[in-house]
């Protein structure tokens, strides 16, 4: 190894600044110096902490994601009046869930049911299923009841909670948007297709997730 | 003359990657106490949610009803500092807040259209609280007239952008009862309400 590989490189730098330019050292320290700025040892505290946790927890965990533009797909394909209904009626039972999970009340088995979430909504998707809307909107509340939860047990712990509950609930929205802008594309000719295959990737996604849940594997 | 150049060209090259703001206007001095009550309330992300929830119900329901709370705002507002100033503000309970939010919300999700007087009651509510809550901000070197003025100023400006903003957005003149714009509204509202309604839980947990 050469002794220019075992150099810092901030020190290899300032001497490659003082070859090129015939500066002294101490006037590239005083330059650097008069560049410092406040050093901040916890940056994520208080309301950009609780707006950042929150609106990364449902971008960070996979199954969250793929449930929620799996969602808006399935309201795209279904049209209306689930395109609208969805968006406007979901983040509210979601918060219902949000409430129990923030209120410490358990639900039976929460990491399976949002695994078969995935699973299900993406299936339908592939399949083009086309349920009565009130068996749809039924099958999604119940999904948004346990994804709420999910997100609510992570509430108490965050900086600022209600920083945390505009984070997540936009992430959440955003993501729906994302899914039924997705879904416009099924009015090209190709479209269908292409959101069937993501449907179906989704679908693989929470097969997945089932059974990592139920085996518990790390 | 080339390596001259270099040399003198650096310093100020590496001087320029960082700027800073220059403050001309040092707001410590004079009207500083105005600045810091329409600052108070931007600050606080309550404030944000429910003048935005306010602003957007407001809007939605059309001008006729949005341009009453040009005067109930502001008058709530002070009306509240000066209840809040007497009274103090730990009398107002944690769900307050959530609940309010829950309330606009759930009006903006299904598109209810309460008439004036409903509206400005609601409106001169939310403004008595925020107003009762902003007097915390009030020390006791803090001139109130400068503070009070800076309040109910930040207070007309937002609740007026915000409806104007949302009428010119929904377009009610150029498109159906129904459209894409007015879905956007509800939903904006729904997020108020589900982020009201975790709010809530968390100070029942609490």
């Amino acid at each position: 190894m050469s002794l220019k590989q075992n150099v810092p490189m901030t020190a290899r730098h300032m001497a490659a600044t003082r070859r090129r330019f015939g500066l002294p050292y101490s006037a590239v320290l005083f330059t650097c110096f008069t560049l410092t700025d406040t050093a901040f040892a916890h940056e994520q505290q208080g309301v950009p902490g609780g707006l950042v946790s929150g609106f990364l927890h449902p971008l960070t965990g996979l199954d969250h994601l793929a449930a929620m533009v799996a969602v808006g797909l399935w309201g795209a394909q279904l049209g209306a009046p689930a395109i609208w209904i969805l968006p406007i009626t979901f983040p509210l039972v979601m918060a219902v869930g949000g409430v129990l999970g923030v209120l410490g009340i358990a639900l039976p088995m929460p990491e399976v049911v949002i695994a078969l979430s995935a699973l299900v909504l993406g299936g339908a998707v592939a399949a083009r299923l086309r349920l009565p809307f009130a068996i749809a909107a039924v099958v999604v509340g119940i999904f948004a009841i346990f994804h709420g939860h999910a997100h609510g047990t992570e509430l108490p712990q965050s900086a600022n909670p209600l920083a945390y509950g505009v984070g997540f609930v936009v992430a959440t929205g955003l993501l729906h948007l994302c899914g039924i802008t997705l879904g416009t594309l099924s009015r090209l000719p190709a479209g269908g297709r292409l959101i069937q295959g993501l449907g179906a990737s989704i679908a693989a996604l929470g097969c997945y997730f089932l059974v990592h849940s139920l085996t518990g594997s790390p | 003359m080339r390596q001259l150049l270099s040399r003198v060209g650096l310093i100020p090259a590496i001087l320029l990657i960082a700027p800073h703001c220059a403050d001309a206007h040092i707001v410590a001095s004079r009207l500083g106490d105005f600045y810091a009550g329409a600052l108070h309330p931007l600050t606080d992300l309550q404030d944000d949610v429910l003048w935005t929830a306010l602003g957007l119900l407001a809007g939605s329901l059309g001008a006729a009803h949005g341009r009453w709370l040009v005067l109930v705002i502001p008058a709530g507002l002070l009306l509240g500092l000066s209840v809040g100033l007497s009274f103090g503000s730990t009398w107002i309970g944690p769900l307050a807040n959530p609940g309010m939010m829950v309330l606009l919300g759930v009006l903006l999700a299904l598109g209810l259209r309460i008439n004036v007087v409903a509206l400005c009651a609601v409106a001169l509510v939310l403004a008595l609280m925020r107003g009762i809550v902003n007097a915390e901000g009030v020390g006791a070197a803090t001139d109130k007239v400068l503070f009070g003025a800076g309040l109910a100023l930040c207070g007309y400006a937002v609740i007026t952008l915000i409806t104007a903003l949302t009428l010119t957005f929904r377009k009610p003149d150029a498109q159906p009862s129904r459209t894409w714009r007015d879905i956007a509204i509800r939903a904006c509202g729904s997020w108020i309400a589900a982020i009201g309604l975790m709010v809530g839980g968390f100070a029942l947990a609490s």
